[in-house]
């Protein structure tokens, strides 16, 4: 009995001195305004453009200071959601456009239409500018995008006797005619990496005139029509009728599909664009390769916009100061140094301008770059259920048609009837 | 026959052995290949060519040596605290009878069923609101709370297994209850001491989500958080340098599993003897 009483009385002031020690160190009203910017910068080259940027900011505004706040993307949304349901979320977020709608419609999202610029505005592609605005209100500044590119091996496609397309644009139908022209002994036309293919999907259907869904938040609705399926299908009839993509592929990430390029076991990939970066570091010397022009469908070469996007927390004191300097990180200059860094497309036209003129054809950039006109928005963002009917219904789904598990009439129920499930 | 049963047994054990450190000899490998070699259909365990600006480019990269500080602060701490209120309090709980047991042991079981993702954010307002989230002391707490229920559990068992009868001897010896507990329980415990604290480092140790929703400061982040760092958005992974940071996290766990193992044999052998 004794000893429990040292215990309790132990703990009590083990608190206390926890309490003392640790207590709120925020400072009066006096002094600079001090934002947190969580920023989720991975690369090297990202995190030292996105410090000079605050640096240059942090100089010119000596009464509002930001503060970075490093985080990784591995768990982030976790942490944000408890921290905006602690009210501890930081002022400025760091995120892409398909996890923060779901924070805007919970209302943890600063409205920021009134405080984007018109210049801003007019500079960022329509459907770019969809792909943030929730119920008419902007909830995010885009900043960088990818898109998929084809990455061509040109002595390859030179040796089977294909002539390397150019142009704005190149159809599906000239992807799929140069993989059977290039497919010989062992080497395949294409190697995409379709381990989760429900994403490529989604964002490529637009070109086919698919959207997936109608209505949004909890009205939305799934719809597999002939837009919607006309990718499955083709990669489906590349796969098993023309044998001309590589069938480990389509088990693989979209990193690990690449080392077939690598090695010269496929004489394209279809990669997300910041790979062309990596394809120029570390492909080996002899390979000579290629980006081609955008993919277009029967309704041209668009493709669903997933942006990285910086937003406001509807709780920060300054949300004025806040969007202040999101315009501030957002000017042409700054989005085109962090989007080289990055590898990525700038969201603004001006920034992709800037960056095409700075590394003209350099590693496939102008091709690349010239996709950044061609986001439309993405349906899927503004659906509630999105991410549990991608999880649980249509990447199981894909993969059971490309294993040849299922064929196309019960990939499009499993998909529709899938969504039926899980929203009833 | 009987000739070619020690040589199995050490084939058995190479075998064994290189099946658990095959995966760190392939982090070793991997934290000294260049980017094009790691992303080349030509595996190999040894490097074509090594490439240690793997592990500059770990070392310079969002304070890994600090983290590492951090973690080993936390871990220990965290170790010490598990370890002092494990010990009297798996005493009570293998030695007492009734209802203080079956609270104890329903407490246990109990903290086990819930998971983290649901604790987590009422734990989030409640450091918050006495000024603990983004900090190690918050985290140290944490670490202990959330492993303490199964050091319990694992050190209690350890207590059953000595015979209530040495501590009967000792108390006919004349061995008051304190020196009954200190010169034979202690003594003999000291395995199943040692084998919780390691369990406790290394929960410590390894623990990300805790980490990851209540620090906020880059100088508090442990290894985990750097080490997520190296996973980028679009699929984005720093292989090598994510497997040269992986290699330089795993040394302080190494060093302190050395030295616990050393303790832990030295445990065993006073057990025997006593016993």
């Amino acid at each position: 009995m004794k000893s429990r009483g040292v215990f309790i009385a132990a703990c009590l002031t083990t608190s206390t001195l926890l309490l003392a020690a640790c207590g709120s160190a925020d400072a009066g009203d006096d002094g600079p305004v001090t934002l947190k910017f969580q920023a989720l910068s991975d690369q090297p080259a990202a995190i030292a453009a996105t410090e000079s940027i605050v640096e240059d900011w942090n100089t010119a505004n000596p009464d509002v200071q930001v503060e970075i706040v490093p985080a990784g993307w591995d768990g982030v949304y976790d942490k944000l959601i408890t921290q905006f349901n602690g009210g501890a979320a930081p002022d400025v977020i760091h995120y892409e456009a398909a996890s923060i709608v779901s924070f805007a419609r919970d209302g943890y999202l600063a409205d920021l239409t009134d405080l984007m610029s018109e210049e801003r505005r007019a500079d960022i592609p329509e459907g770019i500018l969809d792909s943030v605005t929730v119920d008419d209100q902007v909830i995010a500044y885009p900043t960088e995008l990818q898109s998929y590119v084809v990455f061509a091996n040109r002595t390859l496609l030179e040796d089977a006797g294909v002539e390397i397309p150019t142009g704005d644009t190149m159809t599906w139908d000239e992807l799929r005619e140069i993989a059977q022209a290039t497919t010989e002994g062992d080497v395949y036309g294409l190697g995409w990496g379709l381990s989760s293919p429900t994403a490529a999907f989604m964002s490529l259907a637009p070109g086919f005139g698919g959207s997936y869904i109608t209505g949004t938040g909890e009205d939305a609705d799934v719809t597999v029509g002939e837009g919607e399926m006309a990718l499955p299908e083709l990669v489906h009839a590349m796969a098993y009728d023309d044998e001309s993509i590589l069938p480990v592929t389509l088990t693989q990430s979209g990193s690990e599909a690449i080392a077939s390029f690598y090695a010269g076991q496929t004489a394209m990939t279809v990669q997300g664009s910041y790979q062309a970066a990596n394809i120029a570091k570390d492909a080996p010397k002899d390979l000579d390769w290629v980006a081609l022009p955008p993919l277009a469908g029967p309704e041209g070469p668009q493709q669903a916009a997933n942006p990285q996007t910086l937003s406001v927390n509807i709780d920060s004191e300054h949300v004025e100061e806040s969007a202040e300097f999101i315009e501030f990180f957002t000017q042409t200059e700054h989005l085109a140094a962090l989007n080289e860094a990055d590898a990525l497309i700038p969201a603004t036209t001006s920034a992709q301008e800037a960056l095409t003129e700075k590394l003209g054809d350099e590693n496939g950039w102008s091709t690349i770059l010239a996709s950044g006109q061609n986001f439309t928005a993405a349906p899927y963002l503004f659906a509630d259920s999105y991410a549990q009917w991608k999880d649980t219904v249509a990447t199981p789904a894909y993969q059971r048609y490309l294993a040849q598990e299922t064929d196309e009439t019960e990939l499009a129920d499993q998909l529709t009837s899938g969504w039926d499930e899980i929203t009833q | 026959m009987r000739t070619l049963v020690r040589p199995a047994q050490y084939v058995a054990l190479a075998c064994y052995i290189l099946f658990l450190g095959f995966p760190l000899l392939w982090l070793l490998s991997a934290s000294v290949k260049s980017s094009g070699e790691l992303n080349s259909l030509v595996v190999n365990l040894l490097p074509q060519e090594w490439h240690w600006e793997n592990y500059a480019e770990a070392l310079a990269r969002q304070g890994l040596v600090h983290s590492a500080a951090n973690s080993a602060i936390v871990a220990l701490a965290s170790t010490a605290l598990v370890i002092l209120i494990a010990l009297p309090a798996s005493y009570v709980l293998a030695r007492l009878k009734g209802a203080i047991r079956t609270a104890g042991v329903g407490w246990i079981l109990v903290s086990q069923v819930f998971p983290v993702i649901l604790v987590i954010l009422p734990l989030f307002l409640i450091l918050r609101t006495i000024g603990l989230t983004d900090s190690l002391v918050g985290l140290t707490l944490v670490h202990t709370t959330y492993t303490l229920p199964f050091a319990l559990w694992m050190l209690q068992g350890y207590v059953a297994a000595i015979p209530v009868e040495l501590e009967e001897a000792g108390a006919m010896d004349g061995g008051s209850r304190l020196t009954v507990l200190r010169r034979i329980v202690v003594p003999l415990l000291a395995p199943g001491v040692v084998a919780t604290a390691m369990f406790s480092f290394v929960s410590s140790w390894n623990e990300f989500f805790f980490a990851l929703v209540l620090l906020q400061s880059p100088e508090n982040y442990t290894l985990p958080i750097t080490l997520s760092t190296f996973i980028g958005g679009e699929g984005k992974v720093a292989l090598g340098p994510l497997a040269a940071g992986s290699v330089l996290a795993a040394i302080p766990s190494i060093v302190f599993f050395s030295i616990m193992q050393k303790k832990l044999t030295g445990g065993l052998m006073a057990g025997a003897v006593k016993g």
